[in-house]
């Protein structure tokens, strides 16, 4: 768990992060999102501080950061940052092993370590390990990115727009491969983005910033159904409303009784694909299916549309 | 993030520079007296070189610039501590060779020793820095540039360094120094004309021909390579052949000595950075740019004038900039095959143990050399800024 | 490299072995080039021996060069030093205007003749290269692979020592054969001031107009010039591949 308390950095008479307050649980994936220099990326740097802060604290699992030497302390947190900033003069399996080494781990250890990080991120060691930094795509450096910081199995992740450079489809892969890993390990992770889908795909919760305040932090439902801002309202997006609300809930929460006709929906889906299948049907609804393929019901526009709306 | 300093805020590189100062006043002879040009001299430290009250006014001057630079981090401030320094150190060694000198004795010799030397390279360095920090346009470096030639101009017309070893060694010379100065721009600038003439269109070709590019530019890059003398003497050898076999070319001057090698060597050498630069030049023109051209119907040739050359000037210009600062240099050397140039005071001086007579071949060509390189550097920035 | 390129080299370093250990042996060759009896062969002190002291003389300076060039570089480039950075640069490109014959002649009424200037002009001359590019090697290191460095956890001297000089080195070592070049130059001009080189032969020959000096002078610098220059090219381009660096086109 990490308590952010109060946190300030200035610069001269500029203020960058206002008395920043947030805590993120154990295992959460907390986004912090809002405009460029809004202050996000100093937020996340002063945890590992690599800013210093001009006030407040940081506590990771009840203990003062600044307790800790600042190299030891960034030991423990795994840090990926757009671009990644592999050393493009180590190989692959070198720029993984960097923390474990930094720690004096023994190679053997390092090197069963990196081969199951490899293997975790469907790298193959054997064509991936010995390659360099600049033999490799977009999205096999972000993943030697990803499993660089996780080398030394840090309870902590930091990300700084992680997914920034990938185009648009090995991103949405990125995303969900991060979920899995993360629902896997119970890394806890604040990552940083200004992207607002990407915040409502990861995060357990999401921090909005602006000019250097934090406006509201809480669970992306209530981010869209109780903004505490305007400011808020506009960047989830009042077009976009109604459908990242659907996108959140199961289809469990509209679930009716009895049958329908045509293709059944899985009830693991959400309620935005549950609605687009509708649409593209042209039909009113369709029947639910579970994992293994029992129909336990239908799904209609109607009791769709009821959870596209902030609770009355 | 500059970390919080406790006590005086002292400038880094100001102590040091204040620091020579202080050695220099201190510590170190400001001139040298040698009873005649040949003998070994001794240092006279500034209080015994000048008359005491005008000691005393340079010594003030010198140690209150030295605690500016320590002390002051305004860079406008900085760069008038140093002037006003170099404006009381130069007529004062001129004034100390009068002071010195005595009367009716024209055997006697006085020069700038290692003070003098050590609080020129200070306030050098204090100016050096400051100019960087100011970040002078092109424009103002020039006009700088210009500045501090003609009070050098002035001080040397005046008469008031005419007492200096190094200018009686020029007194005695002034005909042929000034037969060897042209000597020595006409080897810079000649092969740098020429070599102008044949790299152009040869980087050009090999932009264009790129099967041409990689053999071209090794070849180039070997000649290069090869050392300054060794050079000369490979070229003496067919040149001196081919004036014993054709009347012809020795009627035209070309002979095994003198100005023809060197005149050849500087040519080859200035091929690499022209022909280099040229190709480098062309090759970073965006792609899309010169696609764009053709798609509004340049021909080739006005896609060259207009487009190619005009972006990759800069980029040449600063081939031309290492060329000439690079032959400046190297015309020195010519004097050994008796090419002529500034070298012939440097080598004369060497022979001879005549330090001043080194010093009025290397002034001049560090002199040319440096005015070079700011006017190409600021030639570069000006075709950077228009292309 | 190629079949041809390593033949051509093989040769041409072989061919110099043989004429700086057995000169005497090409003497047919020079023998046209003397007049009224003139040796063909240079005979005032053994090639052998000027080819040792003549590399030895730039293996020293350019040895105490890269040491104090690689050091300043460091330290211009840490916090303390980054007040003296912006005149280094200036420094360096105000160096270069001086022509290596002039810090030569200078030199020599300072410390004497013989090995010393020569040993002082080409130290010093050897410096501007190989400061201007660890400045340059250092400084080009990406921003974020700092970042990365330092946000794992890397002492600033771990960084310098695992990331820094390791991705500055291809550049730096350009600056040391830029500077092994420049010396071998400046060491044949040495000859001029005494100093036990190559230069010697050359210098022989113009001072007794002996062309076939001249020429086997100029020879054997001129090959020994471009073979070492093509041997640190070689080690250059191996060294960039093992820091896993696609080989960079010669200039």
């Amino acid at each position: 768990m990490i308590e952010i308390e109060h946190l300030t950095r200035r610069y001269g008479s500029t203020v960058v992060v206002d008395d920043v307050s947030l805590r993120v649980e154990e295992g959460a994936i907390a986004v912090v999102v809002g405009t460029s220099g809004a202050g996000k990326s100093t937020l996340l740097r002063m945890i590992n501080r690599l800013v210093e802060p001009s006030a407040g604290r940081v506590l990771i699992d009840g203990q003062d950061t600044r307790t800790v030497p600042e190299d030891e302390l960034r030991h423990r947190i795994g840090y990926v940052i757009q671009g990644y900033g592999l050393f493009p003069h180590r190989t692959v399996a070198e720029n993984i092993a960097t923390v474990p080494r930094l720690l004096g781990w023994g190679s053997k250890r390092i090197a069963a370590r990196v081969n199951e990080l490899l293997d975790l991120f469907q790298l193959d060691p054997a064509e991936f390990a010995r390659k360099f930094p600049h033999q490799l795509s977009g999205g096999q450096q972000q993943r030697v990115g990803v499993a660089r910081a996780l080398a030394a199995r840090p309870a902590l992740l930091l990300m700084d727009e992680p997914f920034g450079a990938l185009d648009a489809v090995i991103r949405a892969k990125a995303q969900e491969d991060l979920l899995a890993i993360q629902r896997r390990l119970g890394t806890t992770i604040v990552l940083v983005t200004h992207d607002m889908n990407e915040a409502f795909q990861l995060g357990d919760r999401i921090a909005v910033m602006d000019q250097a305040r934090l406006l509201q932090y809480a669970t992306p439902t209530e981010l869209l159904t109780r903004p505490a801002e305007d400011f808020v309202e506009r960047l989830v997006g009042t077009v976009e409303r109604p459908f990242r609300l659907l996108s959140l809930t199961g289809v469990q929460a509209a679930l009716e009784p009895g049958g329908a006709e045509g293709e059944p929906i899985a009830l693991s889906d959400n309620l935005q694909n549950a609605l687009s299948q509708l649409v593209w049907s042209g039909r009113e609804s369709l029947p639910v299916a579970d994992p293994n393929g029992v129909i336990v019901g239908r799904i209609s526009v109607g009791g769709i549309l009821a959870h596209g709306r902030p609770p009355a | 993030m500059r970390p919080l300093r406790s006590g005086l805020p002292l400038d880094p590189l100001g102590s040091v520079i204040a620091i020579l100062i202080g050695v220099a006043l201190l510590a170190a002879p400001f001139v040298t007296y040698r009873a005649n040009r040949i003998v070994s001299g001794e240092g006279r430290m500034l209080a015994e070189a000048l008359p005491v009250l005008v000691a005393a006014a340079v010594f003030a001057v010198a140690f209150g610039a030295g605690l500016a630079a320590a002390l002051i981090r305004n860079p406008l401030a900085r760069l008038a501590a140093a002037l006003v320094g170099l404006a009381a150190i130069f007529p004062a060694v001129g004034l100390s060779a009068v002071f010195l000198t005595p009367s009716g004795n024209s055997f006697a010799r006085i020069s700038p020793s290692v003070g003098f030397w050590l609080l020129t390279l200070s306030f050098a360095l204090l100016a050096a820095d400051s100019l960087t920090r100011l970040r002078l346009g092109p424009w103002a470096r020039l006009a700088a540039l210009a500045t501090a030639f003609g009070a050098v101009a002035l001080l040397l017309l005046s008469g008031a360094w005419d007492g200096l070893s190094i200018l009686k060694e020029y007194a005695t010379r002034s005909d042929s120094f000034w037969r060897e100065a042209r000597q020595h721009l006409f080897l810079a600038l000649g092969s740098l004309a020429a070599a102008c003439l044949v790299g152009l269109p040869l980087g050009m070709l090999c932009h264009r021909v790129r099967a041409l590019r990689a053999g071209i530019l090794q070849a180039l890059n070997v000649i290069q390579t090869i050392p300054s003398i060794a050079l000369f003497g490979l070229l003496m050898v067919p040149l001196g052949t081919l004036a014993a076999a054709s009347p012809l070319a020795a009627g035209l001057g070309i002979r095994g000595i003198g100005a023809a090698p060197a005149l050849l060597a500087l040519f080859l050498y200035s091929l690499l950075p022209i022909v280099a630069n040229t190709v480098l030049g062309l090759n970073q023109v965006p792609a899309v740019v010169v696609d764009a051209a053709r798609g509004m119907g340049l021909s080739a040739r006005q896609r060259l004038v207009q487009i190619e050359i005009p972006l990759s000037l800069p980029i040449i210009l600063a081939g031309i900039r290492i060329v000439l600062v690079q032959n400046l240099g190297l015309a020195t050397v010519a004097a050994l095959i008796g090419g002529g140039g500034f070298g012939t005071f440097v080598f004369q001086g060497i022979g001879q143990s005549a330090i001043d007579l080194v010093l009025l071949g290397a002034i001049p060509t560090v002199a040319l050399s440096f005015a070079a390189a700011i006017i190409l550097d600021a030639a570069t920035e000006l075709a950077k800024g228009s292309a | 490299m190629s079949a041809f390129s390593i033949l051509t080299r093989g040769l041409a370093l072989f061919m110099l072995a043989v004429f700086i250990f057995a000169p005497q042996l090409f003497a047919f060759a020079f023998e046209p080039l003397t007049a009224n009896n003139a040796p063909a062969i240079y005979n005032q002190g053994s090639l052998l021996s000027l080819t040792l002291s003549h590399l030895r003389i730039v293996v020293g300076a350019t040895l105490a060069s890269t040491v104090v060039a690689v050091a300043l570089g460091i330290f211009v480039t840490r916090p303390a030093g980054l007040d003296f950075l912006p005149l280094s640069r200036s420094l360096v490109n105000v160096g270069q205007t001086f022509p290596p014959i002039a810090v030569l002649a200078i030199a020599v009424p300072l410390v004497g003749f013989g090995e010393k200037p020569t040993f002082i002009a080409l130290f010093l001359y050897g410096l501007l290269p190989i400061f201007e590019n660890t400045l340059s090697g250092l400084t080009q290191v990406s921003p974020l692979t700092l970042e990365a460095a330092k946000g794992m956890g890397m002492s600033p001297r771990q960084r310098l020592f695992q990331i820094e000089l390791p991705l500055a080195l291809p550049v730096i070592l350009t600056g040391i054969r830029l500077s092994v070049i420049i010396s071998l130059g400046t060491a044949t001009i040495g000859s001029t001031v005494a100093a036990k080189g190559l230069g010697e032969v050359i210098i022989a020959g113009l001072q007794s107009n002996n062309v076939a000096f001249i020429l086997q002078g100029g020879l054997v610098v001129a090959l020994l010039a471009v073979l070492i220059h093509d041997g640190l090219s070689v080690a250059e381009r191996a060294v960039a591949r093992r820091l896993g660096r696609p080989a960079d086109e010669t200039t």
